[in-house]
């Protein structure tokens, strides 16, 4: 217990030193690099919102990648057709996710865990789909929509890599403030309670279909806020970015990682995205190793890299 | 009256396909309740072993058939050791692990394979030799039917009807069945178990050999990131079914594949995948073990 108790101090101090020194990451590293510290806290901010389906509320959601497309395409339909400003289009792209996770999700959550996980690649799928298909020509087809904007605060635009890596890179901690708190809120002690035994937790008054499909709207509100966030980075969009693979890439990075463990997705998120940009000029042998590497990381330490600590009670 | 006859062949040719695929799916997770995703990219790689084989002796004067043969005998060997070994390394550490461990473990082997096969014959189309088979055709209401779509839909049958033989009326079918209910019971009554998965691991990938050459001499032509999606089908076939029931993947796959020839050839074929996932979708709503699944209790 006192172990677990100053762990956690040692934890409440360290996390947000790391997080101001990131700050300083653009004075400190070349431009490439920049975007590729941006494009961390974008993929982090999703992979985040996926360990609250899957790590915390333990349901097998294979199709995240479909509300980071979401929050994307919100953005980049509504700030290229109607000029809607991006900050604008931020609170819209979190809240249609956020519907849309609540809907699909609403009559699927009876379903025992492997038929979820083949029901949500299966929505992935229509939705890449969809948006291939330009229906009533919004989504531009499989070249997706080039020519978003910029975002701009307090008239100040949010133009070089520098100001959008901050722009990404705050709005990562405040995403890592709601899954800290996350922890401690009656919601999340419900999670947790219904994914260890879902018969008690009904009977300790815990509404299981309520709270799964809170947990399944929460973690796509933030992969559509991510959404935005990526459509801005790259100022454009298209089908390519949501497909089937980077669902299973998140699914892996949490469970790589550990479910439930801010700091383990976190570690996974840089093992899956950042290593490999390290190891550029290896590309052919990439994935490969890649591969090895997951399974090796699974045999080795089936709990993931970095665990949950034991209780936050 | 051309068309739809047409569309019930092609579509019991990719079926008896997907049913092959989805009986390595089924089998594996009846026994250890595991999806293993790198299924789809063991089949390809059958259909990548016997197409090196057909190039690799093209000018040796070997006949087409007999070629073909030796192609599909090596493939399934080399497919049955691959499989072994992918159980041996991947899943058996983490028998007792949480489950989501050997589901990344199996999405970590896929990635291995699909991108070992990329390393190995590269990331190009490569198309399968023409000649192998008789060209012939016939013509019947309108639908043109060719030798090779016989061919598979026969073989599909006969081999399916093999193994559903073999699972029901010998000893070590029996024992396969009594493992995939309760897997320490079995183990009680005196079953080695390891044998049983161990052989799960051999039948399964040998029949997904011969429906990832069958996909190659089909289409003629195989690609690395093909066992995605050939493998993803024929998963669905088995959820369709009921996975973990053999005689539901059979008919899951020969459903799949009609289902996908006629939303192809009558309503779109650009919007044809995003039917069959429909379909999965409103499937599982209304019967959530899938077809001929039983329906599993409550956990109480």
């Amino acid at each position: 217990m006192r172990g677990a108790r100053l762990g956690g101090a040692t934890g409440a101090v360290a996390g947000p030193v790391i997080w101001a020194a990131g700050l300083a990451l653009p004075f400190a590293l070349d431009s490439s690099w920049v975007s590729i510290a941006a494009f961390f806290a974008i993929y982090a901010i999703t992979a985040l919102s996926e360990d609250v389906i899957l790590g915390r509320a333990g349901m097998f959601d294979m199709g995240h990648a479909v509300y980071f497309g979401i929050g994307a395409y919100v953005t980049a339909i509504l700030n290229t057709t109607l000029n809607v400003p991006i900050l604008l289009t931020l609170p819209l792209a979190m809240l249609l996710a956020a519907a849309a996770g609540a809907l699909l999700s609403a009559p699927l959550i009876r379903l025992r865990g492997d038929y979820l996980l083949v029901a949500t690649i299966g929505f992935n799928a229509i939705f890449v789909l969809a948006m291939q298909n330009d229906p009533g020509g919004i989504t531009g087809g499989s070249d997706g929509i080039t020519g978003i904007g910029v975002p701009s605060l307090f008239g100040l635009q949010l133009e070089s890599q520098s100001a959008m890596f901050w722009l990404d890179w705050v709005v990562l901690g405040a995403v890592l403030l709601v899954m800290r708190n996350l922890d401690r809120c009656e919601f999340g002690r419900a999670l947790r309670y219904l994914k260890q035994d879902e018969l008690a937790a009904g009977t300790l008054g815990v509404d299981a279909r309520a709270v799964k499909t809170l947990a399944f709207a929460l973690g796509a509100a933030l992969a559509g806020l991510a959404g935005t966030l990526f459509a801005v980075q790259l100022s454009t969009v298209s089908p390519s970015s949501f497909v089937f693979t980077e669902s299973v890439t998140l699914f892996a990075i949490v469970i790589v990682g550990g479910q439930g463990s801010i700091p383990g997705v976190l570690l996974g998120t840089a093992l899956m995205f950042v290593v490999p940009q390290i190891f550029r000029g290896l590309a052919e042998y990439r994935y490969f190793v890649f591969g090895i590497a997951m399974v090796a990381v699974m045999v080795l330490r089936p709990q993931g890299l970095l665990p949950r600590r034991r209780a936050v009670t | 009256m051309g068309t739809f006859i047409q569309q019930v062949v092609n579509g019991l040719t990719v079926g008896g396909i997907y049913a092959l695929i989805a009986l390595g799916y089924t089998m594996v997770y009846g026994v250890m309740r595991l999806i293993n995703f790198a299924h789809g990219d063991l089949c390809i790689l059958g259909a990548f072993v016997g197409l090196s084989l057909l190039t690799g002796a093209a000018g040796s004067g070997h006949t087409g058939a007999a070629l073909l043969l030796l192609a599909f005998v090596v493939s399934i060997i080399a497919i049955a050791v691959a499989g072994v070994v992918l159980e041996r390394i991947a899943y058996r550490p983490l028998r007792k692990a949480d489950r989501l461990a050997a589901v990344v473990s199996a999405l970590g082997a896929s990635l291995m394979i699909e991108n070992g096969i990329m390393l190995v014959w590269g990331p190009q189309v490569h198309v399968f030799p023409a000649g192998l088979l008789p060209a012939t055709t016939w013509h019947f209401a309108g639908a043109t039917i060719s030798f090779v779509q016989v061919m598979i839909i026969l073989a599909s049958l006969v081999l399916m009807a093999a193994l559903y033989a073999f699972v029901n009326h010998t000893r070590f079918g029996t024992a396969i069945r009594a493992a995939a209910i309760d897997q320490d019971a079995a183990r009680l009554m005196g079953i080695n178990v390891n044998r049983v998965i161990t052989s799960v691991f051999i039948i399964g990938p040998g029949l997904g050999a011969i429906g990832g050459l069958f996909i190659g001499i089909y289409y003629r032509e195989a690609y690395f990131t093909m066992g995605w999606t050939y493998g993803l089908y024929a998963f669905i076939a088995a959820i369709l079914g009921g996975i973990g029931n053999i005689p539901g993947a059979m008919l899951g796959g020969v459903l799949l594949g009609l289902f996908n020839a006629f939303a192809a050839g009558y309503v779109s074929s650009s919007w044809q995948d995003a039917i069959t996932f429909g379909l999965l979708i409103a499937i599982l709503l209304v019967r959530p073990s899938g077809l001929l699944g039983e329906r599993v209790a409550e956990k109480v």
